[in-house]
Protein backbone atom coordinates (compact mmCIF):
# COMPACT_ATOMS: atom_id res chain seq x y z
CA UNK A 1 0.00 0.00 0.00
CA UNK A 2 1.27 3.68 -1.08
CA UNK A 3 2.01 5.82 2.26
CA UNK A 4 0.28 8.59 1.15
CA UNK A 5 -3.24 6.24 0.91
CA UNK A 6 -2.97 4.65 4.51
CA UNK A 7 -2.24 8.14 5.63
CA UNK A 8 -5.42 9.31 4.49
CA UNK A 9 -7.13 5.99 5.43
CA UNK A 10 -5.88 6.46 8.49
CA UNK A 11 -6.83 10.16 8.76
CA UNK A 12 -10.64 9.01 7.28
CA UNK A 13 -10.80 6.26 10.08
CA UNK A 14 -9.78 8.93 12.42
CA UNK A 15 -12.60 11.49 12.14
CA UNK A 16 -14.73 8.64 11.61
CA UNK A 17 -13.95 8.02 15.48
CA UNK A 18 -14.00 11.29 16.52
CA UNK A 19 -17.62 11.88 14.88
CA UNK A 20 -18.88 8.88 17.03
CA UNK A 21 -17.37 9.74 20.18
CA UNK A 22 -20.36 9.95 22.26
CA UNK A 23 -22.53 9.03 19.92
CA UNK A 24 -23.32 5.38 20.22
CA UNK A 25 -23.91 4.37 16.58
CA UNK A 26 -23.58 5.82 12.77
CA UNK A 27 -26.73 6.82 11.09
CA UNK A 28 -24.78 7.53 7.29
CA UNK A 29 -27.61 9.58 6.22
CA UNK A 30 -25.99 12.88 4.90
CA UNK A 31 -26.86 12.27 1.41
CA UNK A 32 -30.41 12.65 2.38
CA UNK A 33 -29.66 16.31 3.31
CA UNK A 34 -29.76 17.55 -0.67
CA UNK A 35 -33.05 15.76 -0.83
CA UNK A 36 -34.50 17.26 2.06
CA UNK A 37 -37.04 20.47 1.79
CA UNK A 38 -36.52 20.40 5.42
CA UNK A 39 -34.08 19.04 7.84
CA UNK A 40 -33.20 18.62 11.62
CA UNK A 41 -29.27 18.02 12.74
CA UNK A 42 -28.65 17.97 16.63
CA UNK A 43 -25.46 16.62 18.18
CA UNK A 44 -24.95 17.77 21.12
CA UNK A 45 -22.67 15.89 23.95
CA UNK A 46 -22.52 16.40 27.90
CA UNK A 47 -20.54 19.45 27.97
CA UNK A 48 -22.63 20.82 25.33
CA UNK A 49 -25.69 19.76 26.95
CA UNK A 50 -24.66 20.88 30.35
CA UNK A 51 -23.91 24.60 29.17
CA UNK A 52 -27.37 24.55 27.71
CA UNK A 53 -28.61 23.69 31.05
CA UNK A 54 -27.34 26.41 32.41
CA UNK A 55 -29.46 28.82 30.29
CA UNK A 56 -32.78 26.96 30.85
CA UNK A 57 -35.50 29.14 32.65
CA UNK A 58 -36.90 27.02 35.96
CA UNK A 59 -40.17 28.48 35.45
CA UNK A 60 -40.96 27.69 31.99
CA UNK A 61 -42.50 24.28 32.35
CA UNK A 62 -41.44 22.84 29.40
CA UNK A 63 -37.49 24.18 29.76
CA UNK A 64 -37.94 22.75 33.83
CA UNK A 65 -38.79 19.46 32.25
CA UNK A 66 -36.05 19.54 29.93
CA UNK A 67 -33.86 20.63 32.68
CA UNK A 68 -34.39 17.98 34.92
CA UNK A 69 -34.12 15.31 32.02
CA UNK A 70 -30.94 16.61 30.98
CA UNK A 71 -28.85 15.51 34.01
CA UNK A 72 -29.64 12.39 33.32
CA UNK A 73 -28.52 12.73 29.20
CA UNK A 74 -25.16 12.43 27.91
CA UNK A 75 -25.67 13.27 24.40
CA UNK A 76 -28.65 14.21 22.05
CA UNK A 77 -28.06 12.97 18.47
CA UNK A 78 -30.74 13.14 15.76
CA UNK A 79 -31.01 13.95 11.84
CA UNK A 80 -34.54 14.12 10.76
CA UNK A 81 -34.87 14.76 7.17
CA UNK A 82 -38.90 16.20 5.44
CA UNK A 83 -39.02 15.34 1.76
CA UNK A 84 -41.57 16.87 -0.59
CA UNK A 85 -42.27 13.68 -2.44
CA UNK A 86 -42.48 10.31 -1.35
CA UNK A 87 -39.51 7.79 -2.14
CA UNK A 88 -36.75 10.22 -1.82
CA UNK A 89 -35.46 7.67 1.67
CA UNK A 90 -34.93 4.46 0.70
CA UNK A 91 -35.05 1.18 3.43
CA UNK A 92 -31.63 0.82 2.68
CA UNK A 93 -30.92 3.98 4.85
CA UNK A 94 -32.84 2.66 7.67
CA UNK A 95 -31.53 -0.64 7.31
CA UNK A 96 -27.66 0.69 7.55
CA UNK A 97 -28.62 1.94 11.13
CA UNK A 98 -30.83 -0.70 12.34
CA UNK A 99 -28.07 -3.51 11.57
CA UNK A 100 -25.55 -1.58 13.58
CA UNK A 101 -28.19 -2.30 16.76
CA UNK A 102 -28.21 -5.73 16.39
CA UNK A 103 -26.10 -6.48 18.93
CA UNK A 104 -26.64 -7.47 22.39
CA UNK A 105 -26.24 -4.52 24.05
CA UNK A 106 -29.38 -3.19 21.90
CA UNK A 107 -33.29 -4.64 22.36
CA UNK A 108 -36.16 -3.36 20.40
CA UNK A 109 -38.68 -2.96 23.14
CA UNK A 110 -41.27 -1.64 20.71
CA UNK A 111 -42.20 -0.86 16.95
CA UNK A 112 -45.73 0.59 16.09
CA UNK A 113 -46.90 0.77 12.55
CA UNK A 114 -49.66 2.67 11.02
CA UNK A 115 -51.33 1.63 8.30
CA UNK A 116 -53.20 4.70 7.71
CA UNK A 117 -50.56 7.15 7.45
CA UNK A 118 -47.30 4.74 6.74
CA UNK A 119 -45.92 6.00 9.64
CA UNK A 120 -43.68 2.96 11.32
CA UNK A 121 -41.57 4.08 14.66
CA UNK A 122 -39.73 1.48 16.23
CA UNK A 123 -37.55 2.11 20.04
CA UNK A 124 -34.51 0.61 20.52
CA UNK A 125 -32.76 0.17 24.27
CA UNK A 126 -29.19 0.33 25.22
CA UNK A 127 -28.46 -1.19 28.42
CA UNK A 128 -25.34 -2.27 30.32
CA UNK A 129 -24.84 -4.05 33.33
CA UNK A 130 -28.35 -3.75 33.71
CA UNK A 131 -28.94 0.12 33.45
CA UNK A 132 -30.10 1.90 30.51
CA UNK A 133 -27.58 3.93 28.38
CA UNK A 134 -29.48 4.81 25.71
CA UNK A 135 -32.10 5.16 23.05
CA UNK A 136 -32.56 4.73 19.51
CA UNK A 137 -35.49 5.94 17.85
CA UNK A 138 -36.31 5.23 14.45
CA UNK A 139 -39.22 7.07 12.54
CA UNK A 140 -40.28 7.00 9.16
CA UNK A 141 -43.15 8.01 7.23
CA UNK A 142 -43.25 8.34 3.18
CA UNK A 143 -42.02 11.59 3.58
CA UNK A 144 -40.22 11.91 6.58
CA UNK A 145 -36.91 10.37 8.17
CA UNK A 146 -35.95 10.53 11.91
CA UNK A 147 -33.58 9.00 13.94
CA UNK A 148 -32.08 9.74 17.07
CA UNK A 149 -29.89 8.61 19.57
CA UNK A 150 -30.29 9.50 22.98
CA UNK A 151 -27.29 9.06 24.97
CA UNK A 152 -27.44 8.32 28.95
CA UNK A 153 -29.88 6.83 31.59
CA UNK A 154 -33.25 8.09 29.66
CA UNK A 155 -36.69 8.39 31.24
CA UNK A 156 -38.79 7.36 28.16
CA UNK A 157 -41.96 8.61 30.06
CA UNK A 158 -40.62 11.48 30.85
CA UNK A 159 -39.38 12.53 27.36
CA UNK A 160 -42.83 10.81 25.79
CA UNK A 161 -44.39 13.46 28.15
CA UNK A 162 -42.77 16.54 26.79
CA UNK A 163 -44.44 15.49 23.12
CA UNK A 164 -47.72 16.32 24.79
CA UNK A 165 -46.28 19.72 26.36
CA UNK A 166 -44.90 20.37 22.93
CA UNK A 167 -48.10 20.81 22.09
CA UNK A 168 -49.12 17.22 20.61
CA UNK A 169 -52.06 15.78 22.37
CA UNK A 170 -50.80 14.39 25.41
CA UNK A 171 -51.42 9.76 25.70
CA UNK A 172 -53.47 9.83 28.62
CA UNK A 173 -51.58 7.35 31.45
CA UNK A 174 -53.51 3.75 32.24
CA UNK A 175 -54.96 4.14 35.58
CA UNK B 1 -18.24 104.54 32.54
CA UNK B 2 -14.07 105.57 32.47
CA UNK B 3 -13.40 103.34 35.20
CA UNK B 4 -15.43 100.50 33.91
CA UNK B 5 -14.01 100.88 30.40
CA UNK B 6 -10.43 100.90 31.59
CA UNK B 7 -11.81 97.58 34.34
CA UNK B 8 -12.76 95.75 30.67
CA UNK B 9 -9.96 96.95 28.58
CA UNK B 10 -7.64 95.55 31.22
CA UNK B 11 -9.59 91.98 31.66
CA UNK B 12 -9.35 91.54 28.14
CA UNK B 13 -6.37 92.92 26.40
CA UNK B 14 -4.34 90.64 24.42
CA UNK B 15 -1.56 88.87 26.14
CA UNK B 16 0.96 86.95 24.77
CA UNK B 17 0.90 83.11 25.44
CA UNK B 18 4.74 82.26 27.61
CA UNK B 19 7.94 81.03 26.08
CA UNK B 20 7.28 77.27 24.70
CA UNK B 21 3.59 77.29 24.55
CA UNK B 22 3.15 76.49 20.96
CA UNK B 23 5.57 73.89 21.25
CA UNK B 24 3.56 72.35 24.60
CA UNK B 25 0.98 72.35 22.78
CA UNK B 26 1.74 70.53 19.72
CA UNK B 27 3.68 67.95 21.61
CA UNK B 28 0.00 67.08 23.77
CA UNK B 29 -1.59 66.94 20.51
CA UNK B 30 0.51 64.09 19.26
CA UNK B 31 1.15 62.24 22.84
CA UNK B 32 -0.48 58.50 23.23
CA UNK B 33 -2.63 57.37 25.75
CA UNK B 34 -1.19 55.77 28.44
CA UNK B 35 -0.69 52.16 27.30
CA UNK B 36 -2.36 50.80 30.65
CA UNK B 37 -5.87 52.36 28.93
CA UNK B 38 -5.24 50.84 26.17
CA UNK B 39 -4.52 47.30 27.76
CA UNK B 40 -7.69 48.08 30.07
CA UNK B 41 -9.93 48.91 27.08
CA UNK B 42 -8.83 45.58 25.26
CA UNK B 43 -9.50 43.57 28.38
CA UNK B 44 -13.11 45.20 28.67
CA UNK B 45 -13.97 44.68 24.79
CA UNK B 46 -12.59 40.95 25.38
CA UNK B 47 -14.34 40.41 28.08
CA UNK B 48 -17.86 41.80 27.03
CA UNK B 49 -17.91 40.40 23.88
CA UNK B 50 -16.87 36.82 25.21
CA UNK B 51 -19.87 37.14 27.40
CA UNK B 52 -22.22 38.13 24.25
CA UNK B 53 -20.89 35.17 22.85
CA UNK B 54 -21.34 32.59 25.48
CA UNK B 55 -25.02 34.31 26.03
CA UNK B 56 -25.73 33.61 22.30
CA UNK B 57 -24.52 30.61 22.10
CA UNK B 58 -26.27 29.42 25.32
CA UNK B 59 -29.48 30.73 23.42
CA UNK B 60 -28.48 28.43 20.46
CA UNK B 61 -27.94 25.14 22.37
CA UNK B 62 -30.66 25.98 24.27
CA UNK B 63 -32.85 25.75 21.32
CA UNK B 64 -31.32 22.88 19.55
CA UNK B 65 -31.92 20.55 22.79
CA UNK B 66 -35.75 21.76 22.67
CA UNK B 67 -35.90 20.74 19.63
CA UNK B 68 -34.56 17.20 19.46
CA UNK B 69 -36.65 17.02 22.84
CA UNK B 70 -39.13 18.51 21.04
CA UNK B 71 -39.02 15.37 18.00
CA UNK B 72 -37.87 12.43 20.13
CA UNK B 73 -41.03 13.26 22.85
CA UNK B 74 -43.58 13.55 19.64
CA UNK B 75 -41.88 10.39 18.39
CA UNK B 76 -42.16 8.64 21.76
CA UNK B 77 -46.04 9.78 22.74
CA UNK B 78 -46.74 8.97 19.07
CA UNK B 79 -46.03 5.48 19.96
CA UNK B 80 -47.46 5.70 23.32
CA UNK B 81 -50.95 6.67 21.68
CA UNK B 82 -50.73 3.68 18.94
CA UNK B 83 -49.79 1.51 21.95
CA UNK B 84 -53.25 3.13 23.41
CA UNK B 85 -54.89 2.20 20.62
CA UNK B 86 -54.32 -1.42 20.24
CA UNK B 87 -54.59 -2.23 23.79
CA UNK B 88 -58.14 -0.85 23.63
Amino acid sequence: MRPGRSLASAAVAAAGVAALWGQQFQFNLDHLKDKATDHVEVSLNSNTLQFAAKFMDGKDPDEAKVKKLLSGIEGIYIRSYEFKTAGAWSPADLDKVRNQLKTPEWSKIVGVKSNEDGENIEIWLRTEKGKVSGVAILASEPRQLTVANLVGNIDLESVADLGGHFGLPKVPKKK
Amino acid sequence: MDWLEEELKQALARKEPGAGFDARVRARLHRRPPQWLAVAAAIVVTIGAGEAWQQYRGRVVKEQVMTAMRIAGSKLSRVQAQMKVSEQ
